[in-house]
């Protein structure tokens, strides 16, 4: 996501190849970033006054609508039932999922019975899967719950599993010269040399947990974000239904930005900016 | 050399655009099907409506089926022209997108089934202050239930959505949910599997379209001739399976439909028909103005589309020329 970090002013973009010009303007990358939205706006505006398809509405319409849900608190009632289950999977996919991937990372008895199913629940396509789990579980807060964690955990466990045996072995080794103990070279020397990569994983992972909830609530039963996108399509107030599914685009993007940043804070010192 | 072959590969390319072209375009105006669009798999329902395409075949009418996944998929389709008929009652989107499609035929009427446990309920009055299950917000089955809150002076204290009839039937025989709506199919299941127990609510004057016709304004110009045999057909079929619904058994072996529906399946095609047939589902006329104003009442009441059905000219929603042509 480059984009994100263009505001501190990173020194890479002005040795572009279009040199001087650019540099001047990446010094105002607000005005960027405004005016690439106000293009894709007017674009989006144009789009949808051309008429071309009856079901898109114009960027006005749209966010007409948007204010519209807003005040009358439905666009608020359904977030917090989104979240819900977001929130649930998350947390059960981020204690879940990282533990399995340092035990995996950790001892090689776990990886060979844990690797196959995260590399198999990574590859699947999960939205087959998911209405088999309304077959074991039903069409409750369970099943949906259960479809965040099965987007989400597959890349967070094998992040902290990938991360976990990619630490330096000399800096284990030292850990071992300097007769520390395993616990020692597990809590000092491993998880904190593990951890911006572990840290990535999450990251993903939550953006996978907002396909999963949606997902959920598309295909299982509509609730919250998923039904106001259905209900909305169904009564053709396309504008509505295009407010609710930016807002939900949105809100994913802001939430993973938020985590980047936080992860560039945390572990990345040198592509901190000045 | 690079410019020679692209010159040379523009020129076959061109003389072989035209060859095909020239073969093709007077072979397609003949034998372009009209596709009729439906928004769900066909099953023994849709077997009247490929009974009614199949004898429009006949009489020189090109048409050929295809589905899609949802209702609305078939609007998008017959709005770009990838489908010419679509089969839904698409009011709410008309009414809100004002695009140039209308419907032409009404194939059949809401035909649904307010059900409770006797154990607990025995009257719409007894349903006041109570939860009631519904298909999904907007639906068909959330509008009856509605009019019925109002028609009874009740009010429910909650409309939970549940999709599929089957579902809905399940949860009551488990009694997890004690008054929902179902189709005629799991109403009859219901009765099988639970005997007295679950009683069927009084449902009257409820007229309102299930399923109809529709297609883009552009072809029910161009293409009027052959949309007007298929109304034709249309009327007959349904003239056919009201004065004898087994007629659908015999037309299903006749034209091989559905040869995919496991026999079981098709084994309930006839008591199905005789029993749509018995309910009055399938009306005769084809549709009218008087017709639509019901509708928009009904649909109002589900908060679908808006206005008052007094005022809202049919014109905006139905073109009866076909219909007109026919009679």
């Amino acid at each position: 996501m480059p984009s994100m970090h263009t505001g501190t002013a990173d020194p890479g973009l002005s040795e572009g190849p279009l040199g001087g010009a650019l540099s001047r303007f990446a010094s105002m990358p607000v005005v960027w970033r405004i005016l690439s939205l106000a293009i894709f706006f007017t674009v989006w505006e144009i789009a949808g006054r051309s008429n071309f398809n009856w079901a898109f509405p114009s960027f006005s319409k749209t966010l007409m609508a948007f204010f519209e849900m807003l005040g009358d608190g439905s666009l608020g009632a359904a977030y917090l039932r989104t979240i819900e289950p977001l929130g649930i999977g998350l947390v059960i996919a981020l204690g879940v999922g990282i533990s399995a991937g340092v035990m995996m990372g950790l001892r090689r008895d776990v990886e060979w019975l844990g690797l196959p199913i995260f590399i198999t629940m990574q590859a699947a396509p999960m939205a087959a899967l998911i209405p088999l789990v309304t077959y074991v579980y039903g069409i409750g807060l369970t099943s949906k719950v259960l479809a965040v964690v099965m987007l989400a955990m597959p890349v967070i466990t094998i992040n902290s599993y990938k991360a976990v045996r990619n630490v330096p072995a000399s800096a284990v080794d030292m850990c071992k010269s300097f007769m520390g103990t395993r616990r020692q070279q597990v809590f000092k020397i491993i998880l904190p040399a593990a951890s911006p990569m572990m840290f990535a994983g999450i990251r993903l992972g939550v953006a996978e947990g907002f396909s999963g909830v949606v997902l959920a609530e598309l295909l299982i039963t509509p609730t919250g974000i998923g039904d106001l996108i259905t209900f909305n399509r169904s009564i053709a107030q396309y504008p509505h239904m295009y407010a609710v599914i930016t807002s939900i685009v949105v809100f994913a993007v802001v939430a993973v930005t938020l985590l980047h940043r936080l992860e560039m804070t945390l572990f990345r010192p040198e592509k901190r900016g000045t | 050399m690079s410019m020679i072959r692209r010159v040379f590969l523009g020129a076959a390319g061109g003389i072989f655009t035209a060859a095909t072209l020239g073969l093709t375009t007077p072979l397609m105006a003949q034998s372009d099907p009209i596709v009729v669009a439906m928004g769900d798999i066909a099953s023994v329902e849709s077997l009247n409506l490929l009974i009614a395409m199949e004898r429009a075949k006949e009489r020189g009418v090109p048409m050929e089926m295809t589905f899609f996944n949802s209702e609305d998929v078939a609007v998008q389709a017959v709005l770009s022209g990838q489908a010419d008929i679509g089969v839904g009652a698409p009011y709410a989107f008309i009414g809100n997108s004002g695009a140039p499609i209308r419907m032409f035929f009404r194939m059949s009427t809401l035909l649904f089934f307010p059900v409770v446990n006797s154990e607990v309920y025995s009257g719409w009055e007894d349903l006041d202050g109570q939860e009631v299950t519904v298909h999904s917000r907007g639906s068909g089955t959330e509008a009856l239930m509605r009019l019925m809150e109002e028609k009874h002076g009740i009010s429910y204290s909650n409309v939970s959505y549940v999709p599929g009839s089957e579902v809905r039937a399940g949860a009551m025989l488990q009694g997890t949910v004690n008054a929902t709506i179902v189709d005629a199919g799991n109403f009859r299941l219901l009765q099988e599997q639970g005997g007295d127990k679950f009683i069927r609510l009084p449902v009257d004057d409820v007229d309102a379209t299930d399923e109809a016709l529709y297609a883009n304004t552009n072809v029910l110009e161009n293409r009027a001739d052959e949309i007007t045999i298929f109304v034709e057909e249309l009327i007959r079929t349904w003239e056919d399976i009201n004065a004898n619904p087994a007629i659908v058994g015999e037309l299903r072996e006749q034209y091989n439909l559905l040869p995919d529906v496991p026999a079981e399946l098709m084994a309930e095609a006839v008591p199905y028909y005789e029993e749509a047939v018995a309910s009055g589902i399938y009306p005769a006329d084809g549709g009218s103005p008087e017709n639509v104003r019901e509708d928009i009442a009904f649909l109002a009441a589900a908060g679908q589309v808006s206005g008052d059905p007094e005022t809202i000219d049919p014109a905006d929603y139905w073109t009866f020329a076909p219909l007109d042509a026919v009679r």
